[in-house]
């Protein structure tokens, strides 16, 4: 078993899975903007596992990854959100949405929508933070199947 | 005339004696090479009973050495596994090596060593981009920040590629020393090849051989599926039109003090 932990996050990934946990380095404001008064950049704490090879650069929501993603392909992106946001009613539900069930997933519900791929999307909250949950399955008409896969890798995953 | 021919008779009697005393002794010289060699021509009566016997201590087998300059193989064999660490940015990472679709060459490099210089430039180069085998995947192993500079390893660390730092997989695969590569086939969770080489050159000729024995091709394949242009693709494209348009970093267009902005509610299903 190969166990991450991070920010407030551990997952054990299944054999032959990739996972990362991550904070993003804060982007210095542009020059345009010096001297005047800007909020740092908060950056919170984003896991993502995937039973493919993760591409080293990629974005939060998977960019540059999903599309290397065969038709058995999953990826899972939990991203945290500042606690301000967590008052909100986007993330008035409380617990984890996993398991998640074969219907949850729609080809509509993709950060960028790929041909055959579908997505499931969920705000909630746990413990006190907030989360965004994106999950990205590589074929619509094996979400049955890769469902199972996908609720497997989420209860591996722990909130510390 | 009879004298002739016992004197005769004699001479030969003596040349046959002769001959055959050499026989013997040729005989009694190959026995004792045998037995020399461990050919145990008594080894059946050798607990049984009388006989002659003899016991050959075979010599220890000499040390196997590489060439000045190359490390030496690594003296444990171990299985496959997945490897964690940390990236050089300081992220939790884990990477899987075992029951993948694809190969992965794991390359234990140090930010130090004279020898790993060639790699890490080789890396940085592209020239690793397109590997022979099953959809290989190149993964640079350092070990951990308690024993790397994180910052040295980030500096050289090339960005397509990823790059752990851990030493338990150092130990897990019980690598002997840097650099050192080993071939993992995923499918079966076996390290189909592995050893040092003092240039990247010698380790794409190794990936070349160990591919075609497997009867994989040989010829090395972008990593990425095609098609689609993927994340850091997409970027430079969008930052080459923005350029192209006279939008360059900082533009004031990029910072309006106002912003017309539409409610969205991600979780709203009539909304997608």
């Amino acid at each position: 078993m190969s166990r991450i932990q991070a920010h407030g996050l551990r997952v054990d990934p299944p054999r032959g899975w990739d996972g990362e946990i991550y904070r993003r380095t804060p982007e210095a404001p542009p020059p345009s903007l010096a001297g005047r008064s800007v909020a740092a950049e908060t950056t919170t704490p984003i896991l993502h596992l995937a039973n493919f090879a993760l591409p080293a650069v990629r974005g939060d929501y998977g960019g540059g990854a999903v599309e290397r993603m065969g038709r058995g392909g999953i990826f899972i992106s939990l991203l945290e959100h500042p606690p301000a946001e967590g008052a909100s009613a986007l993330f008035s539900v409380e617990g984890v949405p996993w398991p998640l069930a074969a219907d949850d997933f729609s080809p509509d519900t993709m950060q960028r929508t790929i041909a055959g791929q579908a997505g499931h999307q969920s705000f909630f909250t746990h413990q006190g933070r907030a989360f965004c949950l994106y999950v990205v399955l590589g074929s619509y008409r094996s979400r049955a199947l890769l469902v199972r896969e996908v609720n497997a890798a989420l209860a591996a995953v722990a909130f510390e | 005339m009879v004298l002739a021919l016992v004197v005769l008779l004699g001479f030969v009697v003596a040349l046959l004696a002769v001959l055959v005393v050499g026989l013997l002794r040729s005989h009694a010289e190959i026995l004792r090479r045998l037995h020399e060699l461990g050919a145990g021509v008594y080894d059946d009566e050798e607990e049984s009973g009388p006989g002659a016997t003899s016991r050959v201590e075979l010599a220890e087998r000499p040390e196997i050495r590489t060439r000045p300059g190359v490390p030496e193989p690594r003296v444990v064999e171990t299985g496959a596994h997945d490897l964690t660490g940390v990236t050089p940015q300081g992220a939790a990472k884990a990477i899987g090596v075992v029951g993948t679709d694809h190969s992965t060459l794991l390359a234990f490099l140090s930010s130090g060593c004279g020898t790993c210089a060639d790699f890490w430039r080789a890396f940085a180069a592209g020239e690793a981009d397109a590997l022979p085998g099953r959809d290989t995947r190149l993964v640079i192993v350092t070990k951990s920040p308690d024993a790397e500079s994180p910052s040295e390893v980030a500096a050289l660390a090339p960005p397509q590629h990823p790059t752990l730092m851990s030493s338990e997989a150092f130990d897990d695969y019980a690598v002997p020393v840097s650099p050192y590569f080993v071939l993992v086939d995923g499918p079966t969770g076996r390290i189909v090849g592995e050893g040092a080489a003092a240039s990247w050159s010698q380790v794409a000729n190794l990936l070349r051989q160990a591919a075609a024995d497997a009867g994989l091709t040989t010829e090395g394949t972008p990593r990425r599926a095609g098609g689609r242009l993927d994340g850091p693709a997409r970027e430079a494209r969008a930052d080459a039109e923005l350029l192209a348009a006279g939008i360059t970093p900082g533009h004031p267009s990029l910072y309006p003090d106002t912003v017309e902005t539409v409610e969205h509610v991600p979780g709203d299903e009539e909304d997608r």
